[in-house]
């Protein structure tokens, strides 16, 4: 039996956020949801946050910007993006500053519960 | 034995009658220059008639200065005995001015008396003609001389001499020119283009003209020899080739010119709409996200309870992996950013798509790979490629199989899809052939305009965006097909010019 985690949505897409925290929830993980950038950093020193998927272009602070802050503050940080398209110079930096993977939006469900599982294993 | 009298003509008044009908005037003068006989002719020429003449002096008919002139020749005639051949101008009381030839000669007849007689012959014609010529010669814009078997210039014109010079010499030289420059000139009849420049003054092309020998003189031969300047011919000539080679390149110039706004504009609209397409994509795909979430929630909460809506949720499934399809399609076509293109082994990676992408084929067709690069390094920018190779798999799989929610209407009982690969030219060639219906010709035609499709739910952009990927990759797509024989999709992509191999040519 896999642990429960303390999973981080960032999308700025309530739709989107929210059907993802309930389908993590369902797998019994706990969810913060995030709807901005500002929010996800605010999210990371308030919680202990074992894993992160996190949309790209978002108001306010953009995904990987938000990555990068966050990657400083917190090295250990295992973060994922989700994107509605390629947004290739963003995600270049994002890859090598460290994030795991790169979900294509809408993203391919049986890929990201594996994901999380191993994340929880 | 006959005498000559009975021989001859010695009858008087038909001798008279003779002479009135010569075509030559005859008259005879006295020893005080009095006209004792005057023939037809001319008394015509002086409009008198005979009776009029006789034993009158020239002074009675013409003008007085001429009158002298004429008195001064036949005194001379009749004092010396000399013979008088003159050209003499005689203005009648009509004010008509006629010119002849005149002979004068004395005659001791056998009467004792001496008397002068002379004849008169028109010459107004020849010497109207003469400068009729003369003008001729002169204006007319042909240098024209006559030349002799020697080469020697017996006449020039006013043209040829300012070509050659006043000097014989000079005149000879340009003859010698030319006859270095044609064989047959000047004695056989020639015609040819020529250059007088190697004399001096200006450079001069002319086509120069003999008539050949000709035998104008008793004895002697002359060629006339033509010479026509066209030193301003070939000067407009020249002009004429600058003015269309300028215009030739000119023309180049504006089409580039015309192509390169036509890239900047079809840049400018490729930009707009990839920046369209980009943002659609992502305000499109994250409610997408939120509804195939939920509908993956429901499938989960509802599963085993007996509702029966899986049917349902299947075509929201579908519906969502639709949408998901045309906007990678729009972000296909549209993506105008600059290609990450690595030296790959294209083979090796393109088995790897086809095992990735022969999963979502249709079961029924069968998939057969042919691959001849034999690892030799092609640059290339994995992620577009991909979306061209899986665009030409799925367009074959349609092809074959048809395509939405209705797949299994297979148009040929054995569908096959075949993917090769091969060095072509300066480049190499990834073929995608289906042995589907093959493509109608009016659809062949249209086949890569953007938003042209003969699908219920294609895009349109499809084929258009292979062609866009092979292009950004300095390469082409070429399409063959046949109604009822398949269809071939060759993406053609460039080697580096080191990688060249020669003999080879794309078919």
């Amino acid at each position: 039996m896999s642990r429960s985690l303390n999973i981080l949505i960032v999308d700025d897409d309530p739709g989107n956020a929210d059907s993802l925290a309930e389908l993590f929830e369902s797998e019994n993980h706990r969810v913060i949801v995030a709807y901005d950038g500002q929010q996800a950093i605010e999210a990371f020193s308030l919680n202990k946050v074992d894993v992160g998927f996190f949309d790209v272009m978002m108001p306010k602070k953009n995904g990987v910007d938000s990555f990068m802050e966050i990657k400083e503050r917190f090295p250990e940080a295992r973060i994922y993006f989700m994107t509605g398209y390629s947004a290739d110079d963003l995600l270049e930096r994002a890859v090598k500053g460290g994030a795991l993977g790169v979900f294509s939006k809408p993203v391919d469900l049986h890929r990201l519960l594996e994901t999380v599982e191993k994340e929880a294993a | 034995m006959t005498h000559l009298s009975e021989k001859r003509l010695d009858d008087s008044r038909v001798l008279l009658d003779i002479l009135d009908h010569l075509p030559t005037s005859i008259f005879v003068k006295d020893e005080n220059l009095r006209f004792v006989y005057s023939n037809s002719k001319h008394c015509e020429i002086i409009d008198r008639s005979e009776a009029e003449l006789l034993g009158r002096a020239d002074s009675e008919f013409w003008p007085d200065e001429q009158a002298r002139g004429f008195l001064d020749e036949d005194r001379g005639v009749i004092a010396d005995g000399t013979i008088s051949i003159k050209e003499e101008a005689a203005t009648r009381h009509d004010g008509q001015t006629y010119r002849h030839l005149t002979r004068k000669a004395r005659l001791k007849a056998s009467n004792g008396k001496t008397y002068l007689i002379g004849t008169n012959s028109d010459v107004s014609e020849i010497r109207r003609r003469e400068l009729q010529y003369k003008a001729l010669s002169d204006t007319v814009p042909v240098a024209v001389a006559q030349i002799g078997e020697d080469g020697t210039v017996s006449f020039a014109n006013p043209l040829f001499i300012a070509y050659s010079g006043d000097d014989a010499a000079a005149q000879k030289a340009m003859i010698s020119v030319l006859c270095d420059q044609n064989a047959d000139f000047p004695g056989k009849a020639c015609k040819f283009e020529a250059d007088i420049g190697a004399l001096g003054g200006a450079r001069r092309n002319v086509i120069a003209i003999s008539s050949g020998w000709l035998g104008l003189e008793a004895g002697a031969r002359a060629a006339i020899v033509s010479i026509v300047d066209i030193s301003e011919m070939m000067e407009l000539r020249r002009i004429n080739d600058d003015v269309s080679r300028v215009n030739v390149e000119l023309a180049g110039n504006i089409k580039r010119l015309a192509e390169a706004q036509d890239e900047l504009v079809r840049k400018g609209r490729m930009e707009q709409l990839g920046q369209l397409t980009a943002t659609v994509a992502h305000e499109i795909r994250n409610p997408l996200g939120s509804v195939q979430t939920s509908a993956f929630l429901l499938d989960r909460k509802l599963r085993g309870k007996g509702l029966d809506v899986e049917n349902q949720l299947d075509r929201i499934r579908k519906g969502i992996a639709r949408c998901d399809n045309i906007i990678t399609q729009l972000l296909d076509f549209s993506r105008t950013r600059q290609l990450n293109c690595q030296a790959g082994d294209l083979d090796t990676w393109l088995e790897q798509v086809l095992e990735d992408e022969a999963r979502k084929l249709p079961a029924a067709i069968s998939i057969s790979c042919d691959l001849g690069l034999k690892g030799i390094p092609v640059p290339f920018d994995p992620a577009r490629l991909q979306r061209a190779i899986v665009n030409l798999l799925s367009n074959a799989s349609e092809a074959l199989v048809g395509q939405g929610d209705e797949p299994g209407t297979a148009s040929v009982s054995d569908p096959c899809i075949a993917l090769a690969t091969r060095l072509d030219g300066a480049g190499v060639a990834i073929v995608v052939v289906d042995n589907g219906p093959g493509i109608p010709a009016d659809i062949l035609a249209r086949i890569r305009e953007p938003l042209f499709t003969t699908k219920s739910f294609g895009t349109g952009l499809g084929i258009p965006a292979v062609e866009q990927i092979a292009r950004q990759h300095g390469g082409d797509l070429h399409i063959e097909s046949e109604p009822g024989a398949g269809a071939a999709f060759t993406i053609w992509l460039p080697l580096p010019e080191a990688q060249h191999l020669p003999d080879q040519h794309v078919a």
